[in-house]
């Protein structure tokens, strides 16, 4: 097995799913008609809604969705073996994924632009989007968690990376600078601080200042350099989270964009040569490793919550509710934007997989890689792809950290804003305090720095997964609702709804009942392993009370009762 | 013959490098003008609010010269009722985090 030929296959998925299966649900069920005036249209508001054009949209959703998610996933998953995950990934995106992206955006679209908050409480029941909310607010926290871990623990500590990543957030702030009040052209701000960002990348791996690093690492000690870069990490989250978006988190964003965009066709066109250089195979790297990894646990359900973006990802359908469906033009673009965005996140989940698996060159090389920091993987295989550009490992690899360490903040800093947001929203009339930016950013943080200090990394990317493909769930079943009123062929969104909800109860059960337990009885990292049994059992009690409002509905529904249960 | 097809495939070239554009504008700094809308949006909804918030029974006293406003306003009533008085919870606030995945 090579790189190129596990393009291809995934390649032929696509192809099959998208221009076959997808465009046939397209004409067949939805039946979209670019005469009826979209929310985009009807509803302009210059707010909320916007009608943009299709290639924008597809480009402004494909940013919305990939990122450290369908990165990370198939780099843990690999431990079963390189099949089982190409095999969900593509297989997931073919019966799920697309559907869920695509549902997500037409039906919130022919209701009005409701998002899926409001959708669930008029098709479901009044409480299932306080569940909703409760999936959302655990996400987050445990995103902060597992990206925590790896970005403040794994990455900053690096001596080669802090210098790479403060010159990419001081070139962020001087684009939003340039861009907003010294009114610069936009592409004289972009080469200005794209060049200048890969400039500190490379100074920062010079031994002269990565030594000094090594230094502070080492007067550090092992706990103090944990907790110290932890804190770096929060400092700058903090910092993305209340300061004016403008500012920092948009124009930061903007330069860490062009710094990935450029290492990703990098490593692509790294890897198509060395393949056809004979190089990029997969070696010794096995297709099956068993049923069973340790540290993970059973093919199912672990696997299928631990790569969750990729394939399948419940926060997908947020987004794309609350934010493509007001602005798509035409109902027939619903497709390519969110069934394309989609399929497009296949290929960076099957690249990353090859990040693994063809760019680590073997089995023992990607255990290594794996054990020096999960991500890391990807960091060494596009080092690897890189190098066959010209580019050499001693920088490739320092660049890969720091690609993946500011994917991972522009992420954080997003979500301790919006957490800070929710718990104003949700717990600021009890305790008025939480109204306060700075209290709010700062409590989410403290809960984010508990999670990643006390916890066990593999136990809360599985939970994170868990929380997100209960996510997933709960949109196919609102998915199917909508159909099932609407007097719509529904099978092929019940059943990966039934699939995903019973594998995730079945994930968050195994994680909470045979590894978090036993972790405590063992007096293994006690602390975390109760935070993650609490979480585990809160999802769960969620997803038994939205199956049970979610059964009720669909009888409701079946027996043609068209009335919302929302009073 | 042959200029036809050359033109045919110019023309392509010229579509893909269009669409290709349109994606990366997409990826990069729509994100920016849409905020900048959104501001803007944002900023006239509160103008109408505290000129035509009666409309909405909001208790305020228009003044006299607000009706100069009017026939601008009229168009964007409708629009602006919608926009103002929609409900909202905090699945909207979702876009926000793009890329969490």
């Amino acid at each position: 097995m090579n790189a190129i030929l596990t393009l291809v296959i995934a390649g032929v998925g696509l192809g099959v799913g998208y221009f076959y299966y997808a465009k046939n649900i397209n004409k067949n069920v939805f039946q979209p008609d670019d005469q009826k005036a979209t929310p985009a249209k009807m509803y302009m508001d210059g707010v909320d809604f916007t009608p943009a054009g299709k290639n924008v949209l597809f480009g402004y959703q494909f940013k919305s969705i990939a990122a450290l998610g369908p990165i990370g996933g198939p780099i843990v998953a690999a431990q079963w073996g390189w099949l089982p995950g190409l095999l969900w990934i593509i297989l997931g995106t073919f019966f799920i994924g697309w559907v869920q992206d695509y549902a997500s955006i037409i039906v919130p679209m022919r209701s009005d632009g409701d998002t899926f908050g409001a959708l669930s409480y008029k098709l479901i029941s009044p409480r299932a989007r306080g569940i909703l909310l409760v999936f959302i607010y655990l996400y987050l926290l445990l995103i902060m968690g597992a990206f925590g871990q790896v970005i403040g623990i794994n990455f900053l500590s690096n001596p080669s990376v802090p210098v790479g990543v403060l010159t990419v957030i001081l070139m962020g702030l001087l684009a939003g600078q340039m861009t907003y009040k010294m009114k610069q052209d936009i592409i004289l701000t972009t080469v200005i601080t794209v060049v200048v960002a890969f400039i500190g990348i490379w100074i920062g791996t010079l031994p002269a200042v990565s030594s000094a690093f090594t230094g502070l690492n080492d007067a550090l000690g092992a706990n103090g350099k944990k907790y110290f870069w932890s804190i770096i990490f929060a400092i700058i989250c903090y910092l993305g989270a209340v300061l004016p978006i403008w500012r920092w988190a948009q124009p930061t964003n903007y330069v860490s964009f062009w710094v990935i965009a450029l290492g990703m066709a990098g490593g692509v066109i790294g890897m198509l040569i060395w393949n056809l250089q004979g190089g990029a195979n997969f070696g010794d790297f096995p297709a099956f490793t068993g049923w069973t990894v340790a540290g993970l646990g059973p093919l199912w359900p672990i696997l299928f919550v631990t790569i969750a973006c990729g394939a399948i990802s419940g926060w997908h359908s947020l987004v794309s509710s609350s934010g493509t469906a007001r602005q798509i033009e035409k109902e027939s673009d619903a497709l390519p934007v969110g069934g394309g965005a989609m399929w497009m996140e296949m290929v960076l989940a099957v690249i990353s997989l090859l990040t693994a698996t063809a760019a680590t060159g073997g089995w023992d090389a990607y255990l290594e890689a794996y054990s020096g920091g999960k991500f890391g993987v990807f960091a060494v295989g596009l080092a690897n792809f890189l190098s066959h550009v010209g580019i050499p490992t001693t920088f490739g690899q320092p660049y890969g950290m720091v690609f993946l360490t500011i994917m991972g903040l522009t992420i954080c800093y997003l979500v301790v804003r919006f957490m800070r947001v929710a718990s104003a929203e949700l717990l600021g009339g009890a305790v008025p305090a939480l109204k306060n930016m700075h209290v709010g950013a700062i409590v989410a943080l403290i809960l984010s720095l508990i999670v990643i200090w006390t916890g066990v990394w593999q136990t809360i990317w599985v939970l994170f997964g868990g929380a997100n493909q209960m996510m997933a769930s709960l949109a196919l079943l609102i998915i199917t609702l909508w159909l099932m009123k609407n007097g719509k062929k529904y099978a092929w969104t019940l059943w990966p709804c039934v699939f995903m909800y019973i594998t995730t109860i079945a994930a968050l059960v195994y994680t909470a009942f045979w590894k978090a337990l036993p972790a405590i009885s063992a007096g293994t990292k006690v602390t975390g392993n109760i935070i993650a049994i609490v979480v585990a059992i809160v999802l769960i009690i969620c997803a038994l009370i939205l199956g049970y409002d979610g059964l009720q509905a669909l009888n409701r529904y079946r027996k043609g009762e068209v009335a919302p249960a929302a009073k | 013959m042959q200029t036809h097809a050359r033109e045919r495939i110019k023309e392509k070239i010229h579509h893909a490098a269009h669409v290709a554009g349109q994606i990366l504008y997409g990826m990069t700094v729509f994100d920016w003008k849409r905020g900048l809308r959104q501001q803007r949006g944002e900023i006239e909804r509160l103008f109408i609010l505290i000129t035509f918030g009666d409309l909405v029974g909001l208790p305020i006293l228009p003044p006299y010269y607000t009706l100069r406003l009017l026939p601008y306003t009229v168009p964007a009533i409708n629009r602006w009722k919608r926009s103002l008085l929609r409900e909202r919870d905090l699945t909207d606030l979702a876009e926000l985090i793009e890329g969490v995945d």
